[in-house]
Protein backbone atom coordinates (compact mmCIF):
# COMPACT_ATOMS: atom_id res chain seq x y z
CA UNK A 1 0.00 0.00 0.00
CA UNK A 2 1.17 3.40 -0.84
CA UNK A 3 0.40 6.16 1.29
CA UNK A 4 1.69 9.11 -0.47
CA UNK A 5 2.95 9.07 -4.21
CA UNK A 6 4.91 11.89 -6.20
CA UNK A 7 5.42 11.60 -9.83
CA UNK A 8 8.01 13.14 -11.62
CA UNK A 9 7.62 16.54 -9.68
CA UNK A 10 10.13 19.61 -9.98
CA UNK A 11 9.58 22.34 -7.71
CA UNK A 12 11.50 25.56 -8.82
CA UNK A 13 11.36 28.55 -6.11
CA UNK A 14 11.02 31.91 -7.34
CA UNK A 15 10.84 31.07 -11.39
CA UNK A 16 12.26 33.46 -13.80
CA UNK A 17 14.29 35.95 -11.33
CA UNK A 18 18.05 36.12 -10.50
CA UNK A 19 17.02 34.37 -7.15
CA UNK A 20 16.01 31.43 -8.77
CA UNK A 21 16.03 28.32 -7.34
CA UNK A 22 15.84 24.09 -8.05
CA UNK A 23 14.37 22.69 -4.50
CA UNK A 24 13.21 19.59 -6.33
CA UNK A 25 14.33 17.84 -9.51
CA UNK A 26 12.39 15.25 -11.25
CA UNK A 27 11.56 13.08 -7.86
CA UNK A 28 9.72 10.47 -8.09
CA UNK A 29 8.56 8.44 -5.25
CA UNK A 30 6.45 6.24 -3.11
CA UNK A 31 5.88 6.18 0.87
CA UNK A 32 4.38 2.98 2.39
CA UNK A 33 1.29 3.41 4.11
CA UNK A 34 1.40 1.67 7.75
CA UNK A 35 4.91 2.22 8.49
CA UNK A 36 7.48 5.55 9.89
CA UNK A 37 9.44 6.40 7.58
CA UNK A 38 12.73 8.74 8.10
CA UNK A 39 13.27 11.30 5.42
CA UNK A 40 17.24 12.37 5.15
CA UNK A 41 19.49 14.32 3.45
CA UNK A 42 21.43 17.58 4.84
CA UNK A 43 20.42 21.55 4.77
CA UNK A 44 19.43 22.28 1.58
CA UNK A 45 18.59 19.26 -0.01
CA UNK A 46 14.89 19.41 -0.40
CA UNK A 47 13.66 17.62 2.54
CA UNK A 48 11.17 20.45 3.77
CA UNK A 49 10.00 21.41 0.14
CA UNK A 50 8.89 17.95 -0.59
CA UNK A 51 7.00 17.72 3.40
CA UNK A 52 4.78 21.24 1.93
CA UNK A 53 4.07 19.55 -0.80
CA UNK A 54 2.33 16.22 0.71
CA UNK A 55 -0.72 18.25 2.09
CA UNK A 56 -1.10 20.76 -0.88
CA UNK A 57 0.50 23.80 1.09
CA UNK A 58 2.53 24.29 -2.34
CA UNK A 59 1.77 23.03 -5.37
CA UNK A 60 4.73 21.74 -7.48
CA UNK A 61 6.35 23.53 -10.22
CA UNK A 62 5.40 20.10 -12.32
CA UNK A 63 4.33 16.62 -11.78
CA UNK A 64 1.83 14.96 -9.51
CA UNK A 65 1.50 14.53 -6.26
CA UNK A 66 -0.98 11.66 -4.96
CA UNK A 67 -2.35 11.21 -1.50
CA UNK A 68 -4.00 7.66 -1.55
CA UNK A 69 -3.81 7.28 -4.81
CA UNK A 70 -5.95 10.25 -5.61
CA UNK A 71 -3.99 13.51 -7.43
CA UNK A 72 -4.47 16.04 -4.68
CA UNK A 73 -4.50 19.07 -7.25
CA UNK A 74 -6.88 17.42 -9.70
CA UNK A 75 -9.31 20.48 -8.12
CA UNK A 76 -7.42 22.93 -6.53
CA UNK A 77 -10.31 24.32 -4.53
CA UNK A 78 -10.86 21.64 -2.47
CA UNK A 79 -6.94 21.56 -1.43
CA UNK A 80 -7.90 22.15 2.26
CA UNK A 81 -8.94 18.79 2.73
CA UNK A 82 -5.76 17.18 2.46
CA UNK A 83 -4.56 19.05 5.02
CA UNK A 84 -6.53 17.20 7.15
CA UNK A 85 -5.77 13.75 5.81
CA UNK A 86 -2.05 15.15 5.75
CA UNK A 87 -1.11 16.38 9.17
CA UNK A 88 2.23 18.25 8.76
CA UNK A 89 3.90 19.76 12.12
CA UNK A 90 6.21 22.47 10.98
CA UNK A 91 9.87 22.87 12.15
CA UNK A 92 10.22 24.87 15.61
CA UNK A 93 6.51 24.05 15.70
CA UNK A 94 5.99 25.71 19.53
CA UNK A 95 5.95 29.03 17.55
CA UNK A 96 2.67 28.42 15.63
CA UNK A 97 0.70 28.33 19.88
CA UNK A 98 -1.73 31.07 20.74
CA UNK A 99 -4.32 30.32 22.63
CA UNK A 100 -5.34 30.99 26.21
CA UNK A 101 -5.19 27.28 27.48
CA UNK A 102 -3.36 24.21 25.80
CA UNK A 103 -6.52 22.42 25.58
CA UNK A 104 -7.85 25.08 23.15
CA UNK A 105 -4.67 24.96 21.37
CA UNK A 106 -5.06 21.44 20.75
CA UNK A 107 -8.41 21.78 19.96
CA UNK A 108 -7.81 24.56 16.84
CA UNK A 109 -6.95 21.82 14.13
CA UNK A 110 -10.11 19.13 15.03
CA UNK A 111 -12.58 22.24 15.70
CA UNK A 112 -11.49 24.02 12.06
CA UNK A 113 -12.38 20.30 10.86
CA UNK A 114 -16.12 20.54 12.12
CA UNK A 115 -16.30 18.03 14.39
CA UNK A 116 -18.80 18.35 17.66
CA UNK A 117 -17.81 19.01 21.01
CA UNK A 118 -17.56 15.82 22.34
CA UNK A 119 -15.54 14.38 19.96
CA UNK A 120 -13.11 17.53 19.96
CA UNK A 121 -12.53 16.96 23.55
CA UNK A 122 -11.89 12.84 22.89
CA UNK A 123 -9.31 14.07 20.43
CA UNK A 124 -7.68 16.02 22.45
CA UNK A 125 -7.00 14.36 25.60
CA UNK A 126 -5.87 11.23 23.16
CA UNK A 127 -3.48 13.42 22.07
CA UNK A 128 -2.54 14.72 25.03
CA UNK A 129 -1.60 11.08 26.70
CA UNK A 130 0.49 10.20 23.49
CA UNK A 131 2.47 13.28 24.08
CA UNK A 132 2.85 13.06 27.51
CA UNK A 133 0.80 16.14 28.07
CA UNK A 134 -0.85 15.72 32.01
CA UNK A 135 -4.31 16.99 32.72
CA UNK A 136 -3.34 20.07 34.74
CA UNK A 137 -1.12 21.06 31.72
CA UNK A 138 -3.77 21.32 29.64
CA UNK A 139 -5.52 23.96 31.38
CA UNK A 140 -2.09 25.89 31.64
CA UNK A 141 -1.72 28.89 29.01
CA UNK A 142 0.86 27.45 26.85
CA UNK A 143 3.32 30.36 26.79
CA UNK A 144 4.19 29.25 30.61
CA UNK A 145 5.36 25.77 29.39
CA UNK A 146 8.73 25.07 28.71
CA UNK A 147 10.29 24.35 25.22
CA UNK A 148 10.20 21.19 24.96
CA UNK A 149 6.74 21.28 26.11
CA UNK A 150 5.95 23.65 23.97
CA UNK A 151 6.89 21.51 21.43
CA UNK A 152 4.58 18.35 22.15
CA UNK A 153 1.60 20.58 22.65
CA UNK A 154 2.06 21.69 19.13
CA UNK A 155 2.54 17.82 17.99
CA UNK A 156 -0.42 16.99 20.09
CA UNK A 157 -2.27 19.98 18.23
CA UNK A 158 -1.61 18.12 14.82
CA UNK A 159 -2.19 14.35 16.27
CA UNK A 160 -5.40 15.44 17.44
CA UNK A 161 -6.33 16.12 13.42
CA UNK A 162 -6.19 12.01 13.49
CA UNK A 163 -4.75 12.57 10.06
CA UNK A 164 -4.09 9.10 7.63
CA UNK A 165 -0.62 10.30 7.46
CA UNK A 166 1.17 12.46 9.87
CA UNK A 167 4.36 14.62 8.89
CA UNK A 168 6.70 15.98 11.53
CA UNK A 169 9.63 18.29 10.02
CA UNK A 170 12.62 17.66 12.33
CA UNK A 171 10.58 17.17 15.47
CA UNK A 172 13.36 16.99 17.91
CA UNK A 173 15.60 19.45 16.76
CA UNK A 174 17.41 20.92 19.75
CA UNK A 175 16.28 19.23 22.07
CA UNK A 176 18.14 17.31 24.95
CA UNK A 177 18.00 13.34 25.03
CA UNK A 178 15.58 13.18 27.27
CA UNK A 179 13.51 15.31 25.20
CA UNK A 180 14.56 13.73 21.86
CA UNK A 181 12.87 9.84 23.84
CA UNK A 182 9.88 11.77 25.02
CA UNK A 183 8.82 13.21 21.51
CA UNK A 184 10.01 10.32 19.34
CA UNK A 185 8.82 7.42 21.40
CA UNK A 186 5.49 8.94 22.17
CA UNK A 187 5.27 9.12 18.04
CA UNK A 188 5.95 5.81 17.50
CA UNK A 189 3.36 4.63 20.16
CA UNK A 190 0.99 6.77 18.56
CA UNK A 191 1.92 4.79 15.16
CA UNK A 192 1.94 1.44 16.43
CA UNK A 193 -1.78 1.78 18.08
CA UNK A 194 -3.40 3.88 14.89
CA UNK A 195 -1.25 2.23 12.44
CA UNK A 196 -1.38 4.83 10.51
CA UNK A 197 1.45 6.58 8.26
CA UNK A 198 4.19 8.88 9.73
CA UNK A 199 6.75 10.62 7.89
CA UNK A 200 9.80 11.87 10.07
CA UNK A 201 12.52 14.49 8.67
CA UNK A 202 15.61 14.04 10.69
CA UNK A 203 19.42 14.51 10.34
CA UNK A 204 19.78 12.13 13.35
CA UNK A 205 21.17 8.71 12.50
CA UNK A 206 20.63 7.24 15.64
CA UNK A 207 16.70 8.34 15.90
CA UNK A 208 16.42 7.39 12.56
CA UNK A 209 18.08 3.98 13.12
CA UNK A 210 15.91 3.37 16.47
CA UNK A 211 12.10 4.75 15.23
CA UNK A 212 12.01 4.64 11.54
CA UNK A 213 10.97 1.23 9.47
CA UNK A 214 12.17 2.69 6.30
CA UNK A 215 14.13 5.37 4.92
CA UNK A 216 14.51 7.91 1.97
CA UNK A 217 17.89 9.82 1.73
CA UNK A 218 17.83 12.88 -0.33
CA UNK A 219 20.74 14.69 -2.06
CA UNK A 220 20.93 17.92 -4.25
CA UNK A 221 16.98 17.92 -4.90
CA UNK A 222 16.83 14.34 -5.58
CA UNK A 223 16.51 10.93 -3.66
CA UNK A 224 19.84 9.35 -3.58
CA UNK A 225 18.53 6.08 -1.52
CA UNK A 226 15.40 4.46 -0.52
CA UNK A 227 14.76 1.50 1.31
CA UNK A 228 14.34 -0.48 4.77
CA UNK A 229 16.34 0.88 7.51
CA UNK A 230 18.72 -2.05 7.57
CA UNK A 231 19.36 -2.00 4.08
CA UNK A 232 19.79 2.00 4.39
CA UNK A 233 22.58 1.91 6.78
CA UNK A 234 24.72 -1.08 4.94
CA UNK A 235 26.08 1.67 2.50
CA UNK A 236 27.82 3.63 4.70
CA UNK A 237 30.53 4.93 2.20
CA UNK A 238 27.37 6.26 0.08
CA UNK A 239 26.03 7.57 2.69
CA UNK A 240 29.26 9.21 3.90
CA UNK A 241 29.64 10.68 -0.25
CA UNK A 242 26.45 12.80 0.59
CA UNK A 243 27.78 14.45 3.83
CA UNK A 244 25.89 11.84 6.36
CA UNK A 245 26.73 9.39 8.72
CA UNK A 246 25.94 5.85 9.48
CA UNK A 247 25.04 5.57 13.25
CA UNK A 248 28.01 4.98 15.40
CA UNK A 249 27.12 1.26 16.94
CA UNK A 250 26.93 0.55 13.06
CA UNK A 251 30.26 2.10 12.55
CA UNK A 252 31.65 0.11 15.68
CA UNK A 253 30.41 -3.11 13.88
CA UNK A 254 32.05 -2.01 10.60
CA UNK A 255 35.34 -1.09 12.35
CA UNK A 256 35.08 -5.01 14.20
CA UNK A 257 34.14 -6.68 10.79
CA UNK A 258 37.58 -5.00 8.90
CA UNK A 259 39.64 -6.92 12.27
CA UNK A 260 38.17 -9.96 11.23
CA UNK A 261 35.74 -10.41 13.60
CA UNK A 262 32.60 -11.86 12.23
CA UNK A 263 29.71 -9.84 12.66
CA UNK A 264 26.46 -10.15 11.19
CA UNK A 265 25.56 -6.71 8.46
CA UNK A 266 22.85 -4.36 8.79
CA UNK A 267 23.23 -3.90 12.56
CA UNK A 268 21.91 -0.14 13.90
CA UNK A 269 20.68 -0.24 17.26
CA UNK A 270 23.05 -0.56 20.33
CA UNK A 271 20.57 -3.89 21.59
CA UNK A 272 21.41 -5.53 18.47
CA UNK A 273 24.87 -4.89 18.86
CA UNK A 274 25.64 -5.94 21.82
CA UNK A 275 23.73 -9.11 21.11
CA UNK A 276 25.26 -9.54 18.01
CA UNK A 277 28.98 -8.86 20.27
CA UNK A 278 28.03 -11.06 23.47
CA UNK A 279 26.85 -14.02 20.85
CA UNK A 280 30.94 -13.38 19.23
CA UNK A 281 32.05 -13.49 22.85
CA UNK A 282 30.71 -16.56 23.84
CA UNK A 283 31.05 -18.22 20.40
CA UNK A 284 34.88 -16.97 20.92
CA UNK A 285 34.90 -18.93 24.61
CA UNK A 286 33.82 -22.19 22.93
CA UNK B 1 2.63 35.60 -2.06
CA UNK B 2 4.52 37.99 0.51
CA UNK B 3 7.73 37.26 -0.48
CA UNK B 4 7.46 38.62 -3.75
CA UNK B 5 7.72 41.98 -2.51
CA UNK B 6 10.22 44.03 -4.81
CA UNK B 7 9.40 47.71 -2.22
CA UNK B 8 12.93 48.66 -0.85
CA UNK B 9 14.81 45.60 -2.14
CA UNK B 10 18.74 45.72 -2.85
CA UNK B 11 20.08 44.67 -5.89
CA UNK B 12 24.19 43.69 -5.26
CA UNK B 13 26.27 44.22 -8.10
CA UNK B 14 28.93 46.47 -9.08
CA UNK B 15 28.36 48.73 -11.24
CA UNK B 16 29.12 53.23 -11.22
CA UNK B 17 26.15 53.41 -9.50
CA UNK B 18 26.38 50.53 -7.00
CA UNK B 19 30.25 52.42 -6.34
CA UNK B 20 29.10 55.80 -5.71
CA UNK B 21 29.20 57.26 -2.19
CA UNK B 22 25.88 56.55 -0.50
CA UNK B 23 25.91 60.24 0.86
CA UNK B 24 26.12 61.58 -2.16
CA UNK B 25 23.71 59.27 -4.34
CA UNK B 26 20.88 60.89 -1.38
CA UNK B 27 21.83 64.38 -2.54
CA UNK B 28 21.99 63.27 -5.99
CA UNK B 29 18.74 61.87 -5.78
CA UNK B 30 17.17 64.97 -4.46
CA UNK B 31 18.82 66.99 -7.60
CA UNK B 32 17.49 64.64 -9.84
CA UNK B 33 13.89 65.01 -8.56
CA UNK B 34 14.45 68.73 -8.77
CA UNK B 35 15.73 68.44 -12.26
CA UNK B 36 12.41 66.21 -13.60
CA UNK B 37 10.08 68.85 -11.83
CA UNK B 38 11.88 71.78 -13.73
CA UNK B 39 11.40 70.14 -17.67
CA UNK B 40 8.74 72.35 -18.56
CA UNK B 41 8.21 71.45 -22.55
CA UNK B 42 8.22 68.78 -24.91
CA UNK B 43 12.09 68.93 -25.73
CA UNK B 44 13.06 68.86 -21.97
CA UNK B 45 10.89 66.02 -21.15
CA UNK B 46 12.29 64.28 -23.84
CA UNK B 47 15.92 64.72 -22.07
CA UNK B 48 14.12 63.85 -18.96
CA UNK B 49 13.05 60.88 -20.74
CA UNK B 50 16.46 59.54 -21.86
CA UNK B 51 18.00 60.45 -18.69
CA UNK B 52 15.76 57.98 -16.69
CA UNK B 53 16.17 55.11 -19.74
CA UNK B 54 19.97 55.59 -19.31
CA UNK B 55 19.70 55.38 -15.41
CA UNK B 56 18.34 51.57 -15.86
CA UNK B 57 21.06 50.92 -18.78
CA UNK B 58 24.10 52.34 -16.14
CA UNK B 59 22.34 50.20 -12.91
CA UNK B 60 22.35 46.92 -15.18
CA UNK B 61 18.73 46.06 -13.70
CA UNK B 62 15.91 43.99 -15.84
CA UNK B 63 13.58 45.92 -16.94
CA UNK B 64 11.31 43.65 -16.29
CA UNK B 65 12.01 44.27 -12.36
CA UNK B 66 11.32 48.11 -12.99
CA UNK B 67 7.91 47.60 -14.94
CA UNK B 68 7.25 45.50 -11.76
CA UNK B 69 8.10 48.17 -9.55
CA UNK B 70 5.72 51.00 -11.28
CA UNK B 71 2.93 48.62 -10.79
CA UNK B 72 1.92 49.87 -7.49
CA UNK B 73 1.82 53.58 -9.33
CA UNK B 74 -0.94 52.63 -11.81
CA UNK B 75 -3.71 54.09 -9.88
CA UNK B 76 -1.99 57.25 -9.41
CA UNK B 77 -0.93 57.29 -13.02
CA UNK B 78 -4.33 56.43 -14.19
CA UNK B 79 -6.02 59.07 -12.00
CA UNK B 80 -3.58 61.85 -12.98
CA UNK B 81 -4.04 60.83 -16.85
CA UNK B 82 -7.85 60.78 -16.82
CA UNK B 83 -8.19 64.57 -14.82
CA UNK B 84 -5.51 66.05 -17.98
CA UNK B 85 -7.17 64.00 -20.27
CA UNK B 86 -10.65 65.13 -19.82
CA UNK B 87 -10.64 68.57 -18.48
CA UNK B 88 -7.86 70.49 -19.82
CA UNK B 89 -8.82 72.73 -22.58
CA UNK B 90 -6.93 74.21 -25.33
CA UNK B 91 -6.91 75.12 -29.08
CA UNK B 92 -6.55 71.64 -31.13
CA UNK B 93 -9.98 69.73 -30.44
CA UNK B 94 -9.05 66.17 -31.50
CA UNK B 95 -12.49 64.07 -30.27
CA UNK B 96 -15.77 65.44 -29.07
CA UNK B 97 -17.90 63.22 -28.12
CA UNK B 98 -21.24 64.34 -26.21
CA UNK B 99 -20.07 66.72 -23.62
CA UNK B 100 -16.35 65.09 -23.40
CA UNK B 101 -13.95 67.15 -24.99
CA UNK B 102 -10.05 65.58 -25.47
CA UNK B 103 -7.75 68.77 -26.80
CA UNK B 104 -4.21 67.70 -28.28
CA UNK B 105 -2.95 69.49 -25.34
CA UNK B 106 -4.87 67.45 -22.67
CA UNK B 107 -2.86 64.41 -24.58
CA UNK B 108 0.26 65.84 -24.38
CA UNK B 109 -0.08 66.94 -20.32
CA UNK B 110 -0.84 63.35 -19.34
CA UNK B 111 2.04 61.95 -21.20
CA UNK B 112 3.97 64.74 -19.57
CA UNK B 113 2.41 63.76 -16.37
CA UNK B 114 3.00 59.88 -16.78
CA UNK B 115 7.11 60.85 -17.81
CA UNK B 116 7.23 63.10 -14.73
CA UNK B 117 5.98 60.31 -11.78
CA UNK B 118 8.00 57.44 -13.88
CA UNK B 119 11.45 59.57 -14.10
CA UNK B 120 11.01 60.56 -10.60
CA UNK B 121 10.60 56.81 -9.40
CA UNK B 122 12.90 55.04 -11.50
CA UNK B 123 15.42 57.86 -10.59
CA UNK B 124 15.01 57.58 -6.48
CA UNK B 125 15.07 53.58 -6.81
CA UNK B 126 17.66 53.30 -8.82
CA UNK B 127 19.48 55.48 -7.49
CA UNK B 128 18.82 54.65 -3.54
CA UNK B 129 16.78 51.72 -2.86
CA UNK B 130 18.00 49.17 -6.36
CA UNK B 131 22.03 49.39 -5.70
CA UNK B 132 22.47 50.60 -2.28
CA UNK B 133 22.18 48.56 0.68
CA UNK B 134 20.12 49.27 3.39
CA UNK B 135 23.00 49.44 6.06
CA UNK B 136 24.69 52.19 3.16
CA UNK B 137 21.62 54.21 3.10
CA UNK B 138 20.92 54.73 6.83
CA UNK B 139 25.06 55.02 7.20
CA UNK B 140 24.60 58.38 4.68
CA UNK B 141 21.69 59.27 6.22
CA UNK B 142 23.20 59.48 9.85
CA UNK B 143 26.09 61.72 8.45
CA UNK B 144 24.20 63.88 6.33
CA UNK B 145 21.87 64.79 9.25
CA UNK B 146 25.10 64.90 11.48
CA UNK B 147 24.92 68.40 12.00
CA UNK B 148 21.26 68.22 13.41
CA UNK B 149 23.18 66.63 16.81
CA UNK B 150 23.79 70.26 16.93
CA UNK B 151 20.16 70.88 18.17
CA UNK B 152 19.71 67.69 20.48
CA UNK B 153 18.42 65.75 17.84
CA UNK B 154 19.65 61.92 18.10
CA UNK B 155 20.57 61.57 14.90
CA UNK B 156 22.36 58.28 16.00
CA UNK B 157 19.99 56.16 17.54
CA UNK B 158 17.18 57.50 14.72
CA UNK B 159 19.41 55.86 12.29
CA UNK B 160 20.24 52.89 14.39
CA UNK B 161 16.25 52.37 14.63
CA UNK B 162 16.01 52.65 10.86
CA UNK B 163 18.65 50.18 9.91
CA UNK B 164 17.18 47.22 13.05
CA UNK B 165 13.31 47.96 11.00
CA UNK B 166 15.06 47.78 7.99
CA UNK B 167 16.93 44.42 8.73
CA UNK B 168 13.79 43.33 10.00
CA UNK B 169 11.06 43.17 7.51
CA UNK B 170 12.05 40.58 5.49
CA UNK B 171 13.00 38.30 8.63
CA UNK B 172 8.96 39.48 9.59
CA UNK B 173 7.88 38.72 6.21
CA UNK B 174 9.24 34.87 6.22
CA UNK B 175 8.02 34.73 9.86
CA UNK B 176 4.50 35.51 8.42
CA UNK B 177 4.85 33.10 6.07
CA UNK B 178 5.55 30.45 8.18
CA UNK B 179 3.02 31.23 10.34
CA UNK B 180 0.67 31.30 8.08
CA UNK B 181 1.72 27.88 6.69
CA UNK B 182 1.54 25.98 10.11
CA UNK B 183 -1.68 27.57 10.94
CA UNK B 184 -3.27 26.36 7.64
CA UNK B 185 -1.86 23.07 7.78
CA UNK B 186 -4.09 22.93 11.04
CA UNK B 187 -6.96 23.96 8.69
CA UNK B 188 -7.26 27.32 9.24
CA UNK B 189 -8.80 28.90 6.91
CA UNK B 190 -7.56 32.78 6.11
CA UNK B 191 -9.81 33.65 2.38
CA UNK B 192 -13.34 33.20 3.08
CA UNK B 193 -16.26 33.74 5.49
CA UNK B 194 -17.11 37.13 6.63
CA UNK B 195 -15.05 40.38 7.20
CA UNK B 196 -15.83 40.03 10.97
CA UNK B 197 -14.50 35.88 10.55
CA UNK B 198 -11.64 36.95 8.67
CA UNK B 199 -10.30 39.46 11.31
CA UNK B 200 -10.77 36.77 13.99
CA UNK B 201 -8.85 34.72 11.64
CA UNK B 202 -6.07 36.55 11.82
CA UNK B 203 -6.00 35.93 15.86
CA UNK B 204 -4.02 32.68 15.25
CA UNK B 205 -1.27 34.88 13.15
CA UNK B 206 -0.50 37.54 15.22
CA UNK B 207 -0.56 36.85 18.42
CA UNK B 208 2.61 33.92 17.68
CA UNK B 209 4.41 36.86 14.79
CA UNK B 210 3.99 39.63 18.19
CA UNK B 211 5.70 37.30 20.66
CA UNK B 212 8.25 36.08 18.33
CA UNK B 213 8.96 39.76 17.18
CA UNK B 214 9.30 40.62 21.32
CA UNK B 215 11.47 37.85 21.89
CA UNK B 216 13.56 38.51 18.46
CA UNK B 217 13.94 42.42 19.86
CA UNK B 218 14.94 40.80 23.67
CA UNK B 219 17.60 38.95 21.83
CA UNK B 220 18.86 41.56 19.93
CA UNK B 221 19.32 43.78 22.58
CA UNK B 222 21.01 41.10 24.60
CA UNK B 223 23.27 40.64 21.75
CA UNK B 224 23.69 44.18 21.51
CA UNK B 225 24.94 44.66 24.96
CA UNK B 226 26.91 42.22 24.85
CA UNK B 227 29.26 43.84 21.96
CA UNK B 228 29.31 46.64 24.24
CA UNK B 229 26.66 48.93 22.24
CA UNK B 230 26.23 52.10 23.92
CA UNK B 231 24.88 54.33 21.75
CA UNK B 232 27.14 56.17 18.70
CA UNK B 233 29.16 58.77 20.99
CA UNK B 234 32.83 57.50 20.71
CA UNK B 235 31.66 54.57 18.01
CA UNK B 236 33.95 54.17 15.28
CA UNK B 237 33.27 52.56 11.76
CA UNK B 238 35.11 49.29 10.15
CA UNK B 239 34.27 51.24 6.64
CA UNK B 240 34.48 54.42 6.73
CA UNK B 241 33.03 57.15 3.82
CA UNK B 242 34.87 58.58 1.80
CA UNK B 243 34.03 60.60 -1.58
CA UNK B 244 36.20 59.54 -4.68
CA UNK B 245 36.64 61.49 -8.25
CA UNK B 246 33.78 59.31 -9.55
CA UNK B 247 31.05 61.31 -6.39
CA UNK B 248 32.51 64.46 -8.00
CA UNK B 249 32.48 63.37 -11.86
CA UNK B 250 28.75 62.36 -10.99
CA UNK B 251 27.62 66.14 -9.43
CA UNK B 252 28.73 67.19 -12.48
CA UNK B 253 26.84 64.88 -14.50
CA UNK B 254 24.20 65.76 -12.46
CA UNK B 255 24.77 69.55 -13.27
CA UNK B 256 24.81 69.10 -16.67
CA UNK B 257 21.04 67.60 -16.47
CA UNK B 258 19.78 69.96 -14.55
CA UNK B 259 21.54 73.11 -16.49
CA UNK B 260 20.32 70.80 -19.73
CA UNK B 261 16.89 71.03 -19.23
CA UNK B 262 16.79 74.14 -18.18
CA UNK B 263 18.34 75.30 -21.45
CA UNK B 264 15.87 73.73 -23.35
CA UNK B 265 13.01 74.87 -21.26
CA UNK B 266 13.95 78.24 -23.38
CA UNK B 267 13.60 76.77 -26.49
CA UNK B 268 9.98 77.62 -27.75
CA UNK B 269 8.90 74.59 -29.22
CA UNK B 270 5.10 72.91 -29.20
CA UNK B 271 2.60 72.68 -26.07
CA UNK B 272 4.64 73.82 -22.41
CA UNK B 273 3.18 73.10 -19.26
Amino acid sequence: MTAIELKNVTYVYSPDTPFCKTALDDVSLEIKAGVITGLMGHTGSGKSTMVQLFNGLTRPTSGTVFVGGEDIWAEPKKISRFRFKVGLVFQYPEYQLFEETVRRDIAFGPTNMGLDEAEVSRRVEEAAIFCGISPEMLEKSPFDLSGGQKRRVAIAGIMAMEPEVLVLDEPAAGLDPQGREEILGGIRSYQRQKKNTVIIVSHSMEDMARYSDEIVVMDHAKIFMQGSTAEVFKNAEALSSVGLSVPQVTELCNKLKERGLDIPDGIYTTEAAKSAILALLSGGNK
Amino acid sequence: MIKDITLGQYFPGNTVLHRLDPRMKIILTVAYIVGVFLAKNMISFAAVAASAVLLVIISGISWKTIIKSMKPLIFIVAFTTFFNLFFTTGDVLLISFWRINIYLEGVVYSVMMILRISAMLVGTTILLTYTTSPIMLTDALERLLAPLRKIKLPVHEFSMMMTIALRFIPTLIEETDKIMSAQKARGADFESGSLMRRAKALVPILIPLFISAFRRADELATAMECRCYRGGDGRTRMTKLKYAARDFFAVLVMAAFIASVAALNMIPMGISL
